[in-house]
């Protein structure tokens, strides 16, 4: 095979043992210097490659981005690694085209397999390079690359507001977290300072349990109605949520006002929980959207809860208050019960109806 | 006699492009998705079961989870499933307790009052009475187990709860008994206890696993035992659709079955329907799975050493060329071969020997040959194979296996339909 040449490139003089060079190349040329090599054993036991399988929902992800955003960017580099096959010449990188390509690629596999699938195939990459004088140094910059950690979920999630540019149908987790900082600090909102997030560690509720019941209201409640225009769920549907834990702070004071999640179950994921589905409800049922409309449906729940002392009857077991706890059972426990009080099957009365 | 269909979450993308096998990125599971009666031209069946054991609740997990649940019973069963009365008018929506889901468990896990407020939200047209599966079924006249018996028992006390319950719904609700037992005249005298309590609708349960002739000696000593009584009859998870035509001779009223979706997937052979004449008759679809998405695919690439990047080339080659051959252009050999290829490095089996691992794979040439040769894709009018013609004979993703399915099902019930006008 032939020899290739690439470049101009930039010499950085950060190592005089590993030298690194930085240029510009599109997807295929980068694959005719260098190979994905996932990490896997030989019969023998022996190690080779270091990649991790391909993810296919993340290239999926990077070629969606390549293929539809307006002007799309990919600045940080594809990282390549050398042991030998390779020389720079004055401000070219000389590859000898042996019979595979002599390098590996050691850090944007998934970005780099995206850029071969786009339209675009003359897409310039960032391309870093750096020369290693044996596979085990190969090995440890590839550590060292790759094991940077991510960022914590919840301050991904409070960013995520910020981003300009939101693809026109949000995902449900991208208008909750938007509903959340809503919440957390609009002027006159019942939750204001009260969600627990990355920048207000102070809050006594979650952020990613308000989430839980914002998402389900999203998917599958009354929010679905808005969820598709930023300004309406941001408008009216803002305006719902807010309304209705109003109408909660309201009739439940006792069980809200200074409480957390130990001393009272209706402030704890299961309470929230249980509540955005009788929230759902009563905007089904009654069309409920201001906060009288969900004082009213509140009403027959009055009494007839333990969120702080005592033990709930639910039709097939009783449960004392503070064993309620944040499992996926336990919020389908208590939803369905409060639900199954504020409104009537239809047209249903039961024999246990007294 | 009506056909009902099983629903268990079982929808398909309408948006989903073949071109690159995935769905579109803003895609909103179920909202966004279709039913088999939304996406084929009629409806391909009667009505719909829908068990509790599909939903989530406290006790267990279903294929709805815990929000779509919720939404289920706020909004009914006609909304929830897009089956509105008026479009798809005498349509049942039925009810059932999934009793296979909970049959280790002492008890069936509903009360009656829990499964009719179930029923009322859902707003069913029909809902079978609380039952509890029994397992047993002798021909001979050989004496039940206990367990047997306290299971019946179980049953028909609840099925005269549920009855006289269930005149809260009022008459547009139709209760079902359902009817458990261990043999033919067992299940006959639990039939006759039930139209004494007030049934006029029965359904046959226990017998999804059984024989069709198991079934038809316990229908035979139902309706002898029941005589001139006017009494519709519902068999429950009817899995040999190839026998539909069986029941009714035998006076079942309607049945349900999952089964010609089921096959589309879990069939290794018959796994893609069309009408022989008067009869069910089967292609093989052709397998051709994700390079990149396939775990067995990847495994079985794997064991064969070859990389990740030569099974993405030769599954594009292959894709290619059943495309090309579709569209008139490549020939019929060459394009077997070249599936074959691919096929042979990712249905590669380690247990095998060299040799049966070949000879599967020659089997599976010559049953390829004919699924492509004969090119049924292009006698079927239903919208799956008219709008993604060969594409719908194709083993791979899930909206591929759903869509033929949905043909599946389009097929069968157009046979039982034609059927039903030829037998008196
Ligand atoms: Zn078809």
């Amino acid at each position: 095979m032939k020899t290739i040449k690439l470049g101009p490139v930039l010499q950085l003089e950060q190592s005089s043992a590993v030298p690194v060079v930085v240029f510009r190349a599109t997807a295929s040329e980068i694959l005719s210097i260098a190979r994905i090599e996932r990490a896997d054993r030989r019969e023998d036991g022996r190690l080779v490659g270091f990649q991790r399988p391909q993810i296919q929902a993340h290239i999926n992800e990077i070629q969606d981005y390549l293929d539809e955003d307006e002007a799309p960017i990919l600045p940080n580099a594809i990282v390549l690694g050398f042991c030998g096959g390779v020389s720079i010449k004055s401000d070219v990188l000389v590859v000898d085209g042996g019979s595979v390509p002599p390098g590996w690629v050691v850090d944007g596999q998934q970005r780099l397999t995206a850029a071969t699938r786009t339209q675009n195939q003359d897409f310039p990459l960032l391309v870093s390079a750096f020369l290693c004088r044996s596979v085990a140094e190969l090995h440890k910059q590839f550590i060292l690359i790759n094991s940077t950690r991510p960022l914590p979920r919840d301050l991904i999630y409070e960013l995520m507001p910020g981003v300009e540019g939101l693809p026109p149908r949000l995902s449900d987790r991208t208008a909750a977290a938007l509903l959340v900082e809503a919440l957390n600090y609009r002027e006159g909102s019942p939750l204001k300072g009260m969600i627990k997030q990355h920048t207000n560690r102070a809050g006594v509720i979650k952020d990613t349990l308000i989430q839980r019941v914002l998402m389900a209201s999203l998917s599958d409640g009354a929010l679905s109605a808005w969820r598709d225009d930023t300004s309406l769920l941001l408008g009216p549907g803002y305006a719902m949520v807010a309304n209705f834990f109003s109408a909660l702070r309201q009739v439940f004071a006792d069980d809200w006002e200074g409480h957390t999640p130990k001393t009272s179950r209706l402030v704890h994921g299961v309470g929230l929980v249980a509540m955005g589905y009788v929230m759902d409800a009563l905007a089904f049922d009654r069309e409920a959207r201001s906060k009288d409309d969900f004082v009213a449906g509140l009403e027959p729940l009055v009494g007839r809860t333990a969120f702080r002392s005592g033990e709930w009857e639910f039709t097939d077991q009783r449960r004392l208050w503070n064993t309620l706890q944040n499992t996926g059972a336990d919020y389908q426990l208590l939803a369905t019960h409060l639900v199954s009080l504020v409104r009537r099957p239809r047209g249903l009365r039961l024999a246990s109806d007294r | 006699m009506k056909f009902l269909f099983a629903d268990t979450a079982d929808t398909v993308d309408p948006a989903f492009d073949f071109e690159r096998t995935r769905s579109p990125r803003q895609r909103r599971v179920h909202d966004d998705d279709h039913y088999p009666h939304e996406h084929l031209i009629r409806a391909p069946y009667d009505g719909i079961l829908l068990s509790r054991a599909a939903f989530s609740d406290h006790r267990r997990s279903g294929k709805y989870g815990a929000a779509r649940s919720m939404r289920f019973r706020r909004e009914g069963a006609r909304t929830f499933l897009r089956y509105p009365e008026a479009e798809f008018p005498g349509s049942i929506v039925m009810g059932d307790c999934g009793a296979f889901s909970y049959r280790d468990a002492d008890a069936p896990l509903y009360t009656v009052d829990d499964t009719l407020s179930f029923y009322a939200d859902g707003g069913f047209t029909h809902g079978c009475s609380v039952d509890h599966l029994i397992f047993d079924f002798f021909t001979d006249n050989r004496e039940p187990s206990e367990e047997a018996r306290r299971r019946q028992e179980i049953t028909l006390t609840l099925a005269a709860d549920f009855y006289r319950t269930s005149v809260a719904l009022g008459k547009r609700f139709t209760p079902m008994g359902a009817i458990q037992g261990w043999s033919p005249a067992s299940m006959a005298d639990a039939a006759v206890d039930l139209v004494k309590m007030g049934y006029r609708s029965l359904a046959l349960g226990g017998m999804a696993r059984s024989p069709t002739d198991d079934i038809e000696l316990a229908l035979k000593a139902i309706n002898e035992r029941l005589g001139a009584s006017k009494v519709a009859i519902h068999v429950l998870g009817f899995g040999k659709v190839e026998d539909a035509p069986r029941l009714k001779r035998l006076g079942v009223t309607s049945f349900d079955t999952t089964s010609p979706l089921l096959r589309a997937f879990k069939d290794d052979r018959q796994n893609y329907f069309y009408a022989d004449g008067n009869r069910l008759g089967h292609y093989t679809a052709v397998r051709i799975p994700q390079a990149a998405d396939d775990r067995h695919a990847r495994a079985s690439a794997k064991a064969r050493t070859v990389g990740q990047e030569e099974l993405i080339r030769l599954e594009r080659i292959a894709l290619g060329a059943v495309r090309a051959y579709a569209s008139g252009e490549g020939e019929l050999e060459q394009t077997v071969d070249r599936i074959i290829d691919y096929v042979s490095v990712v249905l590669w089996k380690d247990k095998k020997s060299e040799k049966s691992n070949t000879a599967e794979f020659a089997k599976l040439r010559s049953i390829y040959l004919r699924s492509l040769g004969e090119r049924p894709w292009e006698r079927c009018d239903c919208r799956v194979c008219h709008e993604l013609g060969v594409e719908a004979l194709i083993f791979r993703s899930t909206n591929h296996n759903k869509r033929r399915g949905f043909h599946n099902l389009a097929v069968f019930h157009s046979l039982l339909k034609s059927q039903a006008k030829v037998s008196p």
